[in-house]
């Protein structure tokens, strides 16, 4: 047990060292998160690409019943719209015509359903159960996808306004730190275990 | 010194295909040996500056990793009557730029134990498997594994959990996080040990790069600082200093070509902008990968070696091993973090070797982790771990709790080499060079399934040792479908009838071609390959320098 015991005082020793050691490199992801910030600026001021306004106003609809405004921000004030018209003007141009497609297929039912082809004109309670109906579908899945997505990439790529997104989870992006990093490890460099 | 520039038509020593963990190793110590070498890397050199943390582009989209969406399409199969599909995303998963997958891995880096080295010997035969002991013995790699420690640079604590070691580690361990607390808690309730992770990423400066900042973003991304011991900072540079390595990058090898005396004499690549060059060579080392060194082998074909080159066993591409993995979650009630800092702090190996009285074989290790690689994006894309809803506020409000009061503990475990396991050429599918895309065959021995449910039922015990609550287990109970350790497809041994090369990693039909990578390993391990390829690299290299002084390359 005297061992265990040596090799412990030897193990938290080196904790505290390192943990003094790893302070003195913070700098340079703050000036990659300063550069990011500058670049969602710009994304601000843009327009939609790859959409159209009113097609930005239905998918924004459902985005936001995927990832409601509710205690906390959603994909509204995330800005999960301007992530999808970026990735669907880019990487994910080929995914377009088939959420289209998806879209007035919805919007269609929607008409049936409740007299409006306009999903962002619906209660959430209805879009909810229009889209609870298409759960099990590649459209659903495909907005499943792009609204988290967009949530949580980096400002950079359009959505996560304000790292919204990254609040919202509880992940701080400061991509850089020291211990201690949760309750635990400072309960154990309190008390050794 | 710069970087040496060898002209295509003049014989070098050594062309070394790929530069990941072994390549740029192999590459450094032949270049510092005063030997001419020329690496030929199909992907880029990236620089620290060029690393980003965008999850994305680097784990959504394989930045990386380079999967279909970047020309290099793989398909996979069961069984060897089937036909091989088309998949979304890489099959067999490697980064693809200077540094290779050491670029991108964790750098959680387990020794072999001795047993890994003479288990068939101690067990006996395993039904259905070609599982063999290793010519080589651990005490014949462990001046290595302490080379690699020192030169490649690792941090850790030695201590009774080692397999016997000549040296201290240079840098002391990574501090633990909430999540490797918990599994020493939990491992302490049930008399097991969980002792701090040994990484080959710097918890402090040494050899003149800077400690690890505790980003978490070390799974599948490189690292910003430099801190991970990747071949790419920790060798390649030297290789270069030396003067005696010219690095190509962006460089596709299309094929080894043979002389009439059955052997290797020039590789024929192509350059990024498409124009074919054939380098020539006294002889040549593939540390492709264990998924594109076989299928080298087999593009390089010749009436000599019509199964493809050194293929006289007929054993390239086969015994593909991947390691088990399984992942156990629980809820706990003070925020854990786990997306900070290593992936993994403190490993438990009181289960290295089940006892064969389970009625199979196998054995591992279990960390502690976070559920998505502390990958936010990840997290939302899966659906809850612990609650059915997948979107709407319920969905959402869980998400914000799981993501950082979570944490997993994963097995990481021993796969079986099997014949029918294995890498081959796509008869139907091509990559953008027109080269026959990859195809996998595979389908886990018994064994290995009962071993991953056994570390399932040991992490689910450690979960209710520290007090978790909803704790919930996956794993690939009908066989896994890709990995990142590729192993064992070309395997070393003392019997050419059995074995792809020999002890020193040279081919054994061709004497001066050399395959040093995962595909020379005999069994896989325990989980954490990547040392021991670095171990083996270090050695064949040393026996290389030798021969080549003797005159017998």
């Amino acid at each position: 047990m005297s061992d265990s015991n040596l090799s412990r005082r030897a193990f938290l020793r080196t904790v505290s060292d390192s943990a003094r050691r790893s302070l003195l490199v913070l700098s340079v992801p703050s000036l990659l998160m300063a550069g990011q910030q500058a670049r969602a600026a710009q994304n601000d001021a843009r327009g939609f690409v790859a959409l159209n306004p009113n097609e930005a106003a239905e998918f924004e609809a459902i985005a936001a019943r995927i990832m409601p405004s509710d205690e906390t921000p959603g994909a509204r004030e995330a800005g999960v719209i301007y992530f999808m018209d970026n990735v669907l003007d880019n990487e994910n141009a080929e995914t377009l015509p088939s959420l289209r497609k998806g879209l007035s297929d919805l919007q269609a039912v929607a008409n049936t359903r409740f007299g409006s082809s306009l999903l962002n004109t619906l209660s959430d309670t209805s879009l909810d159960t229009l889209l609870r109906e298409i759960e099990e579908s590649s459209f659903f899945a495909t907005m499943r996808y792009l609204t988290m997505a967009g949530m949580f990439a980096s400002p950079n790529k359009g959505g996560n306004r304000n790292r919204t997104g990254w609040q919202v989870v509880g992940f701080e992006g400061n991509h850089a730190w020291a211990p201690p990093f949760g309750h635990y490890d400072a309960e154990y460099m309190e008390t050794g275990e | 010194m710069a970087q040496a520039e060898f002209s295509p038509s003049e014989e070098v020593d050594f062309v070394v295909v790929g530069s990941g963990a072994a390549g740029g190793i192999v590459a450094r110590e032949l270049a510092m040996a005063g030997l001419s070498v020329v690496v030929l890397e199909q992907g880029p050199y990236l620089q620290l500056a060029d690393y980003t943390h965008e999850e994305w582009d680097v784990n959504e989209n394989e930045e990386m990793v380079w999967g279909p969406k970047k020309g290099h399409p793989q398909t996979f199969r069961r069984y060897e009557h089937e036909t091989a599909q088309l998949m979304d995303r890489a099959v067999l998963s490697y980064a693809h730029n200077v540094g290779g997958s050491s670029h991108h891995f964790s750098g959680n880096f387990w020794r072999f134990h001795p047993i890994d080295f003479m288990e068939r010997s101690v067990l006996g035969e395993i039904q259905g498997s070609t599982f063999t002991d290793w010519p080589i013995r651990y005490e014949e790699l462990e001046p290595y594994y302490t080379k690699v420690d020192w030169e490649i640079g690792m941090s850790g604590l030695q201590g009774p959990w080692d397999p016997p070691r000549s040296r201290d580690y240079p840098c002391p361990p990574m501090p633990v996080k909430s999540s490797g607390v918990l599994l020493e808690r939990a491992a302490k309730k049930l008399g097991w040990t969980a002792y701090p992770e040994p990484h080959a990423i710097l918890s402090q400066p040494f050899n003149g790069r800077p400690g690890c900042i505790h980003c978490g973003f070390c799974q599948g991304f490189a690292c910003e600082v430099g801190a991970k011991s990747s071949t790419a900072v920790a060798m390649i540079p030297q290789a270069l200093e030396s003067g005696n390595c010219d690095l190509r990058t962006m460089c596709t090898v299309a094929r080894v070509e043979t002389n009439a005396n059955g052997r290797v004499s020039e590789v024929v690549y192509w350059d990024e902008a498409g124009v074919t060059h054939s380098q020539k060579a006294k002889a040549v080392v593939l540390c492709a990968n264990g998924a594109e060194t076989p299928r080298l082998l087999f593009l390089s074909e010749s009436s000599r070696f019509p199964d493809g080159l050194a293929n006289g066993s007929g054993l390239v591409g086969k015994n593909l091993m991947f390691n088990g993995s399984t992942s156990t979650a629980g809820m706990f009630e003070h925020p854990i973090n786990a997306y900070k800092s290593v992936p993994t702090t403190r490993v438990i190996h009181d289960f290295y070797s089940i006892d064969p009285s389970h009625g199979f074989y196998g054995g591992g290790g279990i960390d502690a982790r976070h559920l998505s690689r502390g990958l936010p994006m990840a997290f939302g894309m899966q659906n809850s771990r612990f609650t059915g809803a997948s979107w709407g506020s319920e969905f959402k409000n869980k998400l914000a709790r799981e993501f950082t009061h979570s944490c997993s503990f994963n097995g990481h475990s021993t796969s079986l080499p099997l014949l029918s396991n294995n890498v081959t050429l796509d008869p139907l599918i091509k990559d953008r060079w027109g080269r026959p895309a990859l195809r996998t065959t595979f389908m886990n021995h018994p064994d290995d399934i009962a071993t991953m449910q056994f570390f399932v039922d040991r992490s689910e015990e450690l979960m209710e040792a520290v007090g978790a609550r909803n704790v919930t287990s996956r794993f690939a109970a009908d066989g896994q479908t890709g990995g990142a350790h590729l192993l064992g497809t070309c395997r070393m041994g003392d019997d050419p009838d059995f074995s792809v090369v020999d002890r020193y990693n040279r081919a054994h039909e061709v004497p001066n071609l050399f395959m040093v990578d995962g595909s020379s390993l005999v069994t896989g391990g325990r989980g954490q390959p990547t040392m021991t390829i670095m171990a083996l690299a270090f050695r064949a290299a040393d026996n290389m320098i030798s021969a080549a002084r003797r005159g017998e390359i």
